[in-house]
């Protein structure tokens, strides 16, 4: 337990052990509160309809009027406030030796390499939620069916700007 | 045409004698393609029969037909190319125009597809392999005569060798004898596609003739179903052979048997004849040109250099008679439907070797040592298993008798699948990675990894205490449902392959 803190990349309570293991570095923290507005955004909608279908039908036919309202509304606000900063801790990204690695997800973890040799073109976003908070996303497209896109969200713009060079640079040298 | 070839840089003629429309006869593909166009007016027709308007229908339909015409003639009319020196530019479009402009440089290769009546007018469609993927991308001049198709794709053919910065008027020459480095790699005589046929057994035919036959039992003039045993007793009796037969019952099921055999075996020989007659696979300069078809010839060329990865498959039964299938997976897909390029449809492997010689891949050979994937992936099937108990024991519990065929058919699959976990398996062959998986029909994909795009490394919540990991390569070309993947191999293999591969310098 001592000698590799690290070592258990396993452990599901402690998320942050999986990017230390894996070598990975946390993108930034404040894309929680993105993920937290678009998941709101998508989630108070869906409970003011079913308060709305709660109000109009279960009422209407006299049935236990209150139980759908009180329970959409629970289960988004703790999706709301638990899930975002979980998630977040889960992506992860290194900009190595001539090849940019990016993963995600705890249950169904993939982690992406992509050679920057392999890059065809490259895209920096940034939403609406993102520009307040100061954030972009790194698109890298491939040639490949599968995977012809990886995203990476949740970087500072300056950050994102300057792996875009970075990227840009290998894509010259190879075809120099 | 002289004004063109004095100034060979001008990009583009200006006055309109390079213009060049599609062959008239293409007038005539239109009205071939009404029949399937006609079954809009279906409604129309059924609407002026309700109404018992009858006499109108007869005009209705011609005035279909005339407006059909029209719309094929005005699209003719606006459509026209240009073979320039080093392009070919196309305008298409009735009312929003489309100028698209094609460098010869662009053009991977010309492809000339020939279908029944375009055979009959001797014309033929001509495709521009771009390599840009999406079929919104890819042009073609639908249709113009045959020696004037084959005349164009030996002009961008000499321009992309290099050979022939001559203007592109001298090319127009009928096409030239065979090139030195024209040679065939592959051919199927009407031998060869017999006995391929014989293993392509179809019982997808069979449904539908099965299917076909329920529908119309009640429509046929006589009353004959060729999978009910019932009927042949019938149709014995009427020779007064009833006796005979009910007393030796086995009899109607033999006839039942062989007529099944027999649509089966028909349908797949008449399958292969018409889709592989006269199959030639030649090695040309840059490309492997595979020309086939009985009805629709198609003519299509692979670049080599575009050749991503080689599929063999094969099937439980032909492999013990030593027949394989050979796909190439390229940039661009075979025609409408299929995704890889089927180079050869039904051959030997030492027939077989020499064209993978050519796109530069290797076989592993017997001796090859195969590491395998974890049972794990038999988990999805297991699953399926589970589900038809527990279907079969609600079915049963119900009081229906068909349950049993849920509890007789979870064990079935369960044990077949756990079985065929054995033929996932996979090698590193230095170069590239061999893939195996299928047991009924096995499936060898042989992928460089210089082809290899980027790498994915999954593991889920069941893999992850196993210790295992999923390896999903991007590869270029193929189908997007089929990526190419090592399922539930151990964690520390799958970095190590994942490393090796991403090491490898791009192809060529």
């Amino acid at each position: 337990m001592t000698d590799t803190p690290a070592a258990n990349p396993t452990d599901p309570f402690d998320p942050d052990a999986i990017n230390a293991a894996q070598g990975l570095d946390p993108v930034d923290p404040a894309y929680a509160q993105v993920l937290r507005i678009a998941t709101a955004l998508n989630l108070i909608p869906i409970a003011i309809g079913a308060s709305v279908f709660d109000a109009l039908l279960i009422r209407h036919i006299e049935g236990p009027y209150g139980l759908i309202t009180a329970a959409a509304w629970l289960i988004a606000i703790i999706v709301i406030a638990t899930f975002p900063s979980r998630r977040v801790s889960r992506w992860g990204y290194r900009i190595g030796e001539g090849q940019l690695r990016v993963a995600r997800g705890w249950l169904f973890r993939t982690d992406t390499i992509v050679p920057f040799v392999r890059v065809q073109h490259i895209d920096v976003g940034q939403g609406p939620i993102e520009r307040w908070f100061g954030l972009s996303h790194l698109i890298v497209h491939t040639s490949g069916t599968h995977n012809s896109t990886v995203t990476l969200p949740g970087l500072h713009a300056d950050l994102a700007a300057a792996m875009r060079e970075t990227i840009r640079r290998h894509i010259q040298t190879d075809f120099a | 045409m002289s004004e063109t070839a004095a100034t060979p840089p001008a990009p583009a003629v200006v006055d309109d004698s390079g213009w060049q429309r599609l062959h008239p006869a293409t007038l005539a593909l239109a009205i071939v393609r009404l029949g399937p166009g006609s079954l809009n007016m279906l409604p129309a027709i059924v609407a002026l029969g309700i109404a018992g308007e009858w006499v109108y229908i007869l005009p209705a339909f011609g005035l279909f037909v005339l407006i059909s015409l029209l719309i094929a003639w005005f699209r003719w009319l606006r459509f026209r190319f240009l073979v320039g020196d080093d392009e070919v530019v196309i305008e298409s479009g009735v009312f929003a125009r489309q100028h698209r402009t094609i460098p010869f440089d662009r053009i991977q290769d010309v492809s000339i597809e020939q279908g029944l009546v375009a055979r009959a007018l001797g014309i033929a469609k001509v495709g521009f392999e771009t390599g840009a993927g999406g079929k919104e991308n890819d042009a073609n001049l639908n249709a113009i005569a045959l020696d004037a198709a084959q005349a164009l794709r030996t002009t961008i053919r000499a321009h992309r060798s290099g050979e022939a910065a001559a203007p592109a008027a001298t090319a127009d020459a009928p096409a030239a004898a065979p090139d030195a480095g024209d040679r065939l790699l592959f051919a199927m005589g009407p031998r060869r596609l017999l006995i391929a046929g014989l293993f392509n057994f179809s019982l997808a035919a069979l449904a539908v003739v099965g299917a076909g036959m329920q529908f119309f039992d009640d429509l046929l003039p006589f009353d004959f179903n060729a999978f009910n045993p019932g009927d042949w007793i019938d149709l014995a009796e009427q020779y007064g052979l009833d006796q005979w037969v009910i007393a030796h019952r086995w009899v109607a099921g033999v006839g039942a048997a062989i007529s099944l055999l027999f649509i089966g075996f028909a349908s797949g020989i008449a399958t292969m004849f018409f889709a592989n007659w006269d199959f030639r696979l030649t090695r040309e300069p840059r490309t492997l040109r595979r020309t086939r078809g009985l009805t629709t010839r198609t003519d299509v060329a692979v670049p080599v250099k575009r050749v991503q990865a080689a599929i063999l498959v094969t099937g439980w039964l032909r492999q013990r008679f030593g027949w394989h299938e050979l796909r190439l997976q390229s940039l661009a897909s075979d025609g409408e439907k299929e995704r890889d390029h089927q180079v050869v449809p039904f051959g030997r492997l030492d027939e077989i070797d020499p064209v993978l010689d050519e796109v530069g891949v290797a076989r592993p050979d017997a001796g090859q040592i195969w590491q395998h994937s974890h049972r794990i992936v038999a988990l999805g099937p297991m699953i399926g298993a589970a589900c038809a108990t527990i279907g079969g024991g609600i079915a049963l519990w119900l009081g229906n008798e068909v349950g049993w065929l849920g509890l007789v058919a979870a064990p079935l699959i369960a044990l077949i699948a756990i079985w065929a976990t054995r033929f996932h398996r996979w090698a590193d062959l230095g170069e590239q990675v061999a893939i195996r998986r299928g047991w009924w029909k096995p499936k060898t994909t042989l992928l460089p990894h210089a082809s290899v795009q980027s790498v994915d490394l999954k593991t889920d919540f069941l893999q992850r205490p196993l210790g295992l990991a999923t390896l999903v390569f991007g590869v270029p070309g193929g189908s997007s449902l089929a990526s190419h993947e090592i399922p539930a191999i151990p964690l520390g293999a799958a970095h190590d392959l994942r490393t090796r591969i991403l090491a490898a310098r791009t192809r060529r």
